[in-house]
């Protein structure tokens, strides 16, 4: 067992931070589930667990292309947050690709009357008997800062865990472990769907905030305490 | 909370299936470690590949009775919840207590799920009565079944062992996306009304058919030919019949199989 040192809290709290960090990029992440698959609902049309796994393994693979070369933890943070902004800017944009020209609906955003960033008006282009279609571009920078956090939060969870064991497919799978019970957490408290940051349910924030602290501290504490073999 | 998802009733009690999805799961991961060990082969890994699909039955009920109740994220998250849970609890256990790690990371695991399925309900406030018995038998099965697929692939319990075989080799990753799948998936592709249980389970059968069969390529390289073979057919003959009977339950429940012919031309 690995011994419990200074350096082991702080390792603690650096999982707890990336946890955080996490459940609280879920609720920027445009995601509509079902009804978004069938263009009846703004967001990609999957559910928050498939994008931000997406998103967070893609941030694991550059931060861990990163860690190969660096122990700047700023760098592999960054560069796992840029790895899961890419992957989660694809999404979107194929995405809307589909939406647009598969589907044939405008992105709009059913939430507001107005486009918080391009204050363009959005009733008037909502299909009837939909709340929206598409990836708006309210929903598509929201999307991109929620893959920041999470891509971050990720990698940061991985730099900690690897310098306890060493083992990167260890430090990743326990990551992606943290990762998965942050990112469910946070999608039960907007209940499965979310448009972005001008969504109401974003204001629910800090439930998520209080329940991913409590989980990732617990299972923070026990991932800490594997090591990495002799 | 209205019952969303469908979901029909329970013949099978959980406490039943939990005892010997937990049972099952145990027995499996000692045996095959102790006879692999006694005749120093890789012929029984089969037994823990066994005891996965036992865990994943357990699993595959416990995610029918959480979702039934609409959680408004989708079958998966729950499923990928549970192995990430079990995931960290399972290696704590192997890493910290030896010989004793898989009964170790089974209860952290449960710990875990009871744990989370309390901040939901209590934080969260999502109100869903059986969520912290869920969470909790689904954590224990998350544990097994990476444990039991672990295994399978390295063929014993040893942590040292286990490192090298399941996670250097990066086959973590298949047991990690088997496993959820396995656990995930009947109730993801039988819910509506007309869910039955017995449809449900049986179909999870045959899904932790197929990631025992994972497991087994996996073992191709590591506890030998002979063994991975074993594990494999066995695996393969668990899916055939498993899938053969899901099959006859669904025509069971479907109110009519009737073979339409193509359309006609212009039919569209």
């Amino acid at each position: 067992m690995s011994t419990f040192d200074a350096s082991t809290l702080i390792y603690i709290i650096q999982i707890v931070i990336g946890g955080l960090l996490v459940g609280i990029g879920v609720h920027f992440v445009p995601v509509g589930g079902a009804p978004a698959a069938m263009a009846q609902a703004t967001g990609v049309g999957t559910g928050t667990v498939q994008l931000a796994t997406g998103s967070g393994l893609t941030g694991l693979i550059s931060a861990g292309l990163m860690m190969s070369v660096t122990d700047n933890i700023l760098l592999i943070v960054l560069s796992g947050a840029v790895g899961a902004m890419i992957m989660m800017d694809v999404t979107m944009i194929v995405g809307n690709w589909v939406y647009i020209y598969g589907v044939g609906v405008p992105p709009v955003a059913a939430k507001v009357d107005y486009d918080p960033i391009t204050k363009d008006p959005q009733p008037p282009y909502i299909g009837p008997g939909t709340v929206g279609h598409g990836v708006p571009t309210v929903s598509y920078v929201s999307g991109t800062i929620g893959g920041l956090m999470g891509g971050a939060g990720g990698s940061l969870i991985y730099y900690a865990l690897m310098n306890i064991n060493g083992v990167s497919g260890l430090s990743a799978f326990f990551a992606i472990g943290i990762f998965v019970v942050n990112a469910v957490i946070a999608s039960y408290n907007i209940q499965g769907t979310i448009e972005g940051f001008h969504d109401p349910k974003f204001k629910r924030i800090p439930r998520a905030v209080q329940a991913c602290f409590i989980a990732t501290l617990i299972i923070g504490i026990f991932a800490v305490l594997i090591h990495g073999g002799a | 909370m209205s019952v969303a998802a469908g979901g029909g009733e329970s013949k099978i009690d959980k406490t039943k299936l939990t005892m010997y999805g937990l049972g099952g799961g145990i027995l499996g991961i000692y045996l095959a470690h102790v006879l692999n060990m006694i005749t120093g082969t890789g012929y029984f890994s089969f037994l823990a590949g066994l005891g996965a699909i036992a865990a994943i039955v357990m699993g595959a009920d416990a995610v029918r009775r959480v979702c039934a109740y609409g959680i408004g994220t989708g079958v998966p998250s729950i499923g990928m919840m549970a192995m990430g849970m079990g995931l960290v609890a399972a290696w704590f256990g192997l890493a910290v207590a030896g010989i004793a790690g898989p009964i170790i990371g089974i209860a952290i695991a449960m710990g875990f799920g009871y744990f989370v399925g309390m901040l939901a309900n209590k934080i969260i406030k999502m109100n869903i009565p059986v969520m912290e018995e869920v969470l909790m038998s689904l954590g224990g099965a998350g544990a097994v079944v990476i444990i039991a697929l672990s295994v399978v692939v390295s063929g014993q319990i040893g942590y040292e062992d286990m490192l090298n075989d399941v996670v250097l080799t990066g086959f973590i990753a298949v047991v990690f996306i088997a496993g959820a799948l396995a656990i995930l998936q009947p109730f993801n592709a039988n819910l509506g009304p007309d869910e039955t249980q017995d449809r449900t389970l049986v179909h999870a059968v045959s899904t932790g058919g197929l990631a025992m069969f994972a497991a087994g390529i996996g073992s191709l390289i590591t506890v030998g030919v002979g063994g991975a073979v074993l594990t494999m057919l066995i695996a393969a003959a668990i899916w055939l019949k498993a899938f053969l009977w899901y099959f006859k339950l669904v025509k069971r429940d479907s109110a009519g199989v009737v073979g339409t012919g193509l359309l006609a031309e212009g039919g569209l």
